[in-house]
């Protein structure tokens, strides 16, 4: 398919598919490659720094936390959560805001007023306020975060895409298919989709490198997945407490989360690129 | 009497695929003061690049390959680019195509001519400002004082290309560069600008260069005419001549092609195919006409043909110079002989629209109405035309019989049956029945799919599974019914060209097997060779098939010879009704009479009065 | 058009109205669903379950929902949001105390936003077609990517830790008493006179607005390029080549002036987006802010707090959305009035 081709050429989307597969790796493969249980509690070894460091354990490569858990176990199991979290929470996202923004687009009228006025209200709500209440209502665990990225996100992919459903629904070729006697819905699944789709695949890339950030915010400041769980926020936050002690188990978390975050943006905008204004044009002389 | 512009052997090239392709070769003219010369040719012939090249603002790729461009003497190509900034917007002024996209919409008209005048040279304040509001006078605007507040949108078409007029004119240029710029307006307006830039030219004693690919607009106004094929000029002569007897077979063939000079019942010339793309000109040697020319000899194909001169100050660039004359055309076209029953298969009863207006700020609630109170009916087989300008309601006809919008009153029959409504069973009805035709084929086809897909789309439409050699089948046979080669069928519509597009549109209306046709300006916009093939298949369609169509356009010439009724639209209401003929001949009502006046006569010994008529 | 200016801005004040109530039902609804006993938790915890009935009936909390709705509606707009169970001060007092270092965090942020963002646009925009332009896209992908909870820790751990060259702890050194005449501390300062306060405050404020400010400087930059990427498409700009005018004339006089409507629009829901990123850098750096009172009262389930500090959050919000809307107005001659 010359689609996938172009992708694959685009330097953005190689990066960014390498970036995102070492984090991906790491979340698949944890087990496997972490030397130590991320949850693992050494009181007698706490706070030391990377094993090539004065004072560093070759047990602990990257050092410990004030826990005495090892640092490198719980970024590579970190890798896992941050993972779940933006896979399941951009697709949970992704369909709510993309039902919502065809049904909106399409039929116009009252149901675009009303999906219209909900999502405004809903974005009157700063995201980040409204996913720390959230949490406050819903509580700790990793469900409860996916469940609150959901409910805070959708309103974006449903704005966006609503726009992009309108500018299709303008096109003649969309009233061409009704009057051929296309249903609704054959109408939409067949001629609109197909042509937002490149967008809605991109921002779906986007909305991963959002995910792994909020999941990191929560995490940070205690309403994440919970203290059962590694998580890079959470890695953050202790190694700020000790900051002077910690200077590596402030490094590599965000290190990791710069990667993923990183690689999610640079495949979505390469993405973008290739996949949607070439999409008409490249097949032209 | 000196030239101001002196055009010596003027070659454009591109860069595509890095190698240089040549766009226009061989191009030479001289222009004297005062005079207007007519560049005309189809698109892609290179006429618009003329533009740019004497300009020196190519697009990117494009550079001057060769020779000179004298202005005043001094060549624009070797000049520096400070010094041939300066003489733009002072010596050599430009008329664009579009006139509301070709202001600032953020700026106001004063602003915007303020700013021109002053790298005009225009000393004070006061001074700009008088000669704005004397410009904007001459220009025959009302009230210029309050035009200088107002910002483009709140102008129409015509105002706008009349303030842009005056912009060009205002710091008394030698030379004025004007391209295309009546094609964007409406017909009534049209007349009327040309008539403005005429009575400029005249005032001013400018010289002239004027853009457009209707030649019969051109011998009306330009003393003298270059016609332009693939990059070259082919024939070159004084304005009435080139048009009333052409020289060379393109020219000859082109006005056979335009159905103004089509009288009676007498066929379009079809050219077939089309104008060579720029890597197959580059390939070829001999005459580029050679492979639709119907004069065509061996020689033509081996020897590249210069301008030799036909009569004194007329010239042709063409090996058979003696059988021009020769080419005709039948005197009865094919398929136009197809009598429409008496019975009506759609009537319109009382048929209006109205929509509630944007009242801005204010919660006013003020209506529009779109279309009041229209009656009219179309029998089987029968080609009716629906006439009338930007505004006047054509195309919300349209849309209310397909169904797109509601009606606010009214009837929609159709054999009989109401098919007015949002119900299932007048939707049903009403697509059963007719099929619409899209204006712009670009946004018509759904570029991601194919071909062959688009054709039979009518076919995946209902609950019926329709087997894959079915689709195949119905496809081959859709396409070369339309005239197109079957190897089409999978490429995708950003490969086709325009004319290629519409057929394919048309195609897949047949394959709805729809009894009526309503197409929305299918022709307009397109080279007149590719809108005598449309025409011509639309004939033989109807002979072969059975269709009745609604043809809405804004060109009359095309009505004249398509649609054996006419119905004229102003404002939403029809103001008159009738046989093509008999309405033509005789225009009862006062707005059809201007449409009529407004079109440049077929015949080049009458004349053209509302061209010489006041402002 | 001073009228229809206050027009719209009377209009757009009134659609936010059910958008704010509803706004006050959510957070209402969400904060109902908590398994948290309020009466329980405002009581010491030496309350015996009939003081903490008693409790319950004087907060209200035995009535219906949507009575209980109103009579929080009715608190919240007379500024009662309750007391602080944790702090034991006034939910209301402590919001009003704390939103002037936000608001002054914010608008010292987003000057270097504004500053960073049309600067390095321009920039970007004037390297397009050099070798540079590559460089320039990726770079600003890559920035974008950084949340500003990550530039705050990039910063502190540079600059505060490891350079050791900046202050990354609160307002002021502890030595210092803060004057407080209108909370906002670099004006404060001024009106008392103290310039080594002034400058101090300076420094322990440029690290928090630094971080914020890069944060969304990339976004401002794409969108001033990309704008006048699309301006430099349209058909007036070849005209006014055509009729003569210089480069430099037609980027000043005209292509920044189209350009500039949409950036603005941009700009101003990246306030928006900033205001509400204050909340974590605050955090990173014990920055005294509504950010910081927040977080401490959802990790103590604090709600008064929550409640009050939500609700402000999203009022400034919906503010600066009205501000921007007229803004945009004023602008753009197709709106205003014919």
């Amino acid at each position: 398919m010359g689609t996938l081709n172009r992708c694959l050429r685009s330097g953005r989307v190689m990066v960014g598919l390498g970036m995102i597969l070492i984090v991906l790796v790491c979340a698949l493969f944890a087990p496997f490659l972490a030397p130590s249980d991320p949850n693992e509690q050494d009181l007698l070894s706490i706070l030391l720094p990377p094993a090539w460091m004065a004072g560093g354990d070759s047990a602990f490569p990257l050092g410990t936390d004030s826990l005495g858990r090892d640092e490198l176990s719980r970024l590579i199991y970190g890798a896992r959560t941050a993972m779940t979290v933006a896979v399941v929470a951009s697709l949970g996202a992704m369909a709510i805001g993309s039902i919502l923004a065809h049904l909106a687009g399409y039929f116009g009228g009252v149901v675009d007023w009303i999906i219209g006025r909900v999502v405004d209200v809903w974005m009157s709500f700063p995201p980040v306020i409204l996913s720390l209440i959230l949490m406050v209502g819903l509580g700790t665990g990793l469900d409860k975060v996916i469940l609150a990225i959901i409910l805070v996100d959708w309103t974006r992919f449903c704005r966006v895409l609503r726009s992009e459903v309108l500018v299709v629904r303008q096109r003649d070729y969309v009233a061409a298919a009704r009057l051929i006697g296309f249903s609704h819905w054959r109408t939409i699944t067949r001629e609109v989709f197909p042509a937002t789709l490149p967008l809605l695949i991109t921002l779906v890339s986007l909305e991963m490198g959002i995910a792994v950030v909020v999941e990191a915010i929560l995490s940070f400041v205690g309403l994440g997945v919970g203290a059962n769980q590694p998580a890079w926020g959470q890695m953050i936050a202790d190694a700020r407490q000790h900051i002077y002690d910690s200077a590596g188990g402030l490094f590599f978390p965000i290190l990791a989360i710069f990667l993923a975050v990183t690689g999610f943006n640079l495949l979505g905008d390469g993405l973008r690129r290739t996949l949607d204004v070439r999409l008409i044009n490249a097949r032209e002389q | 009497m000196t030239d101001i512009l002196s055009v010596r052997d003027l070659g454009v090239s591109a860069m595509i695929g890095g190698t240089p392709v040549p766009v226009i070769r061989g191009l030479s003219f001289d222009l004297p003061v005062g005079k207007i010369l007519g560049l005309v040719g189809e698109s892609g012939a290179g006429k618009s690049m003329v533009g740019r090249a004497i300009a020196q603002l190519l697009p990117p790729g494009f550079a001057i390959s060769s020779g000179a461009c004298l202005f005043e003497g001094a060549d624009l190509v070797r000049m520096a680019a400070e010094a041939r900034r300066a003489l733009l917007g002072r010596e050599i002024a430009f008329i664009p195509q579009s006139p509301q996209t070709a202001l600032n919409p953020l700026l106001t008209v004063g602003q915007q001519f303020d700013e021109q005048l002053r790298h005009a040279g225009a000393a004070s304040r006061r001074e700009r400002r008088e000669r704005a509001l004397a410009m904007l006078a001459a220009v025959h605007l009302s009230d210029p004082e309050q035009l200088l507040r107002k910002y483009p949108h709140q102008l129409s078409g015509g105002m706008c290309q009349r303030v842009l007029i005056a912009m060009a004119f205002s710091s008394n240029p030698r030379l004025v560069v004007a391209d295309e710029p009546t094609t964007a307006l409406d017909v009534t307006i049209q007349v009327r600008i040309l008539h403005l830039i005429a009575e400029m030219q005249q005032r001013f004693q400018t010289a002239l260069i004027f853009i457009t690919h209707d030649l019969r607009l051109a011998s009306r106004i330009c003393d003298e005419i270059m016609v332009m094929y693939a990059g070259s000029p082919v024939e070159i002569g004084p304005g009435r001549d080139v048009f009333s007897a052409p020289a060379h077979p393109y020219t000859r063939c082109l006005e056979l092609a335009d159905p103004a000079t089509a009288h009676g019942q007498r066929a379009l010339f079809l050219l077939p195919e089309q104008m060579p793309g720029l890597l197959a000109l580059a390939r070829m040697s001999g005459c580029h006409f050679a492979p639709r020319c119907p004069n065509v000899a061996d020689a033509c194909r081996n020897t590249r043909p210069v301008l030799t001169s036909v009569r004194e100050g007329h010239s042709a660039a063409c090996l058979r110079l003696s059988a021009t004359s020769d080419i005709t055309t039948a005197e009865v076209r094919a398929g136009s002989a197809v009598v429409s029953s008496e019975k009506p298969l759609l009537r319109v009863e009382g048929l209006s629209k109205r929509y509630a207006a944007m009242g801005g700020m204010f919660l006013g609630r003020s209506e529009v109405t779109a279309v009041r109170n229209v009656d009219f009916s179309i029998a089987e087989n029968e080609f009716v035309a629906l006439v009338g300008e930007s505004g006047s309601g054509k195309s919300t006809i349209a849309k209310l019989l397909v169904g797109l919008e509601q009606p606010s009153s009214g009837r929609i029959v159709i054999d009989g049956r109401d098919a007015a409504g949002p119900s299932r069973q007048a939707h049903a009805l009403r697509i059963a029945t007719m099929q619409m035709i899209f204006q712009d084929p670009q946004s018509a086809l759904n570029p991601r799919r194919r071909i062959a897909s688009i054709v039979t789309q009518a076919m995946e439409a209902g609950s019926r599974h329709v087997s894959a050699e079915d689709r195949v089948q119905r496809t081959r046979e859709l396409l070369v019914e339309v005239g197109m080669s079957p190897e089409l069928a999978t490429r995708y519509p950003p490969q086709l060209s325009g004319g290629q597009r519409q057929r394919v549109n048309i195609a897949r209306a047949l394959g709805a097997r729809a009894r009526l046709l309503i197409a929305d300006e299918i022709v307009s916009g397109l080279d007149v060779s590719v809108q005598a093939q449309l025409l011509n298949l639309l004939f033989r369609l109807r002979a072969e098939l059975g269709f009745a169509m609604l043809f809405i356009s804004h060109d009359l010439s095309v009505v004249r010879y398509l649609c054996g009724r006419v119905l004229t639209m102003y404002r939403g209401e029809i103001v008159e009704q009738g046989k093509t003929v008999e309405v033509f001949a005789n225009p009862q009502h006062p707005y059809t009479r201007t449409l009529l006046a407004a079109v440049p006569p077929a015949d080049a010994a009458v004349a053209w009065t509302a061209l010489d008529a006041a402002p | 058009m001073v009228a229809t200016l206050l027009q719209l801005l009377a209009r757009r004040l009134v659609v936010s109205i059910p958008i704010l109530l509803l706004v006050c039902a959510l957070l209402f609804a969400i904060l109902r669903v908590l398994p948290v006993d309020i009466a329980a938790m405002s009581m010491p915890p030496t309350a015996t379950i009939a003081e903490i009935e008693a409790k319950r009936r004087e907060m209200g909390l035995d009535q219906p929902l949507p009575q209980q709705f109103l009579i929080w509606l009715e608190d919240a707009a007379h500024g009662r949001f309750g007391r602080s169970i944790q702090l034991r001060r006034d939910a209301g007092s402590l919001v009003a105390d704390t939103l002037p270092a936000t608001i002054e965090l914010a608008v010292a942020a987003m000057v270097i936003a504004t500053v960073l963002g049309l600067g390095g646009g321009l920039l970007l925009f004037h390297v397009r077609g050099t070798k540079l332009e590559i460089v320039g896209e990726v770079a600003s992908t890559v920035l974008l990517s950084i949340p500003e909870f990550l530039w705050a820790l990039f910063l502190l751990f540079i600059f505060g830790v490891a350079l050791h060259l900046l202050p990354f702890t609160g307002r002021l050194p502890p030595e210092f008493v803060r004057p407080n005449v209108t909370g906002f501390l670099l004006l404060d300062t001024f009106l008392v006179w103290r310039p080594d306060m002034f400058w101090a405050a300076v420094k322990h404020m440029i690290l928090p607005a630094c971080a914020l400010g890069l944060a969304f400087s990339p976004a401002i930059m794409r969108v001033l390029r990309s704008s006048l990427l699309d301006v430099y498409q349209e058909d007036f700009i070849a005209q006014l080549r055509l009729r003569g005018l210089s480069e430099g004339r037609i980027l000043i006089g005209h292509a920044l002036k189209n350009a500039i409507l949409p950036t603005l629009t941009l700009m101003g829901v990246q306030f928006g987006f900033l205001f509400s990123g204050t909340l974590l850098v605050e955090v990173i750096y014990s920055y005294p802010g509504m950010g910081n009172l927040m977080v401490d009262a959802v990790r103590n389930a604090d709600l008064p707090i929550i409640q009050a500090v939500g609700l402000t959050y999203c009022i400034v919000v919906l503010l600066i959305t009205i501000v921007v809307d007229c803004l945009y107005l004023v602008l753009n001659p197709k709106l205003r009035a014919r």
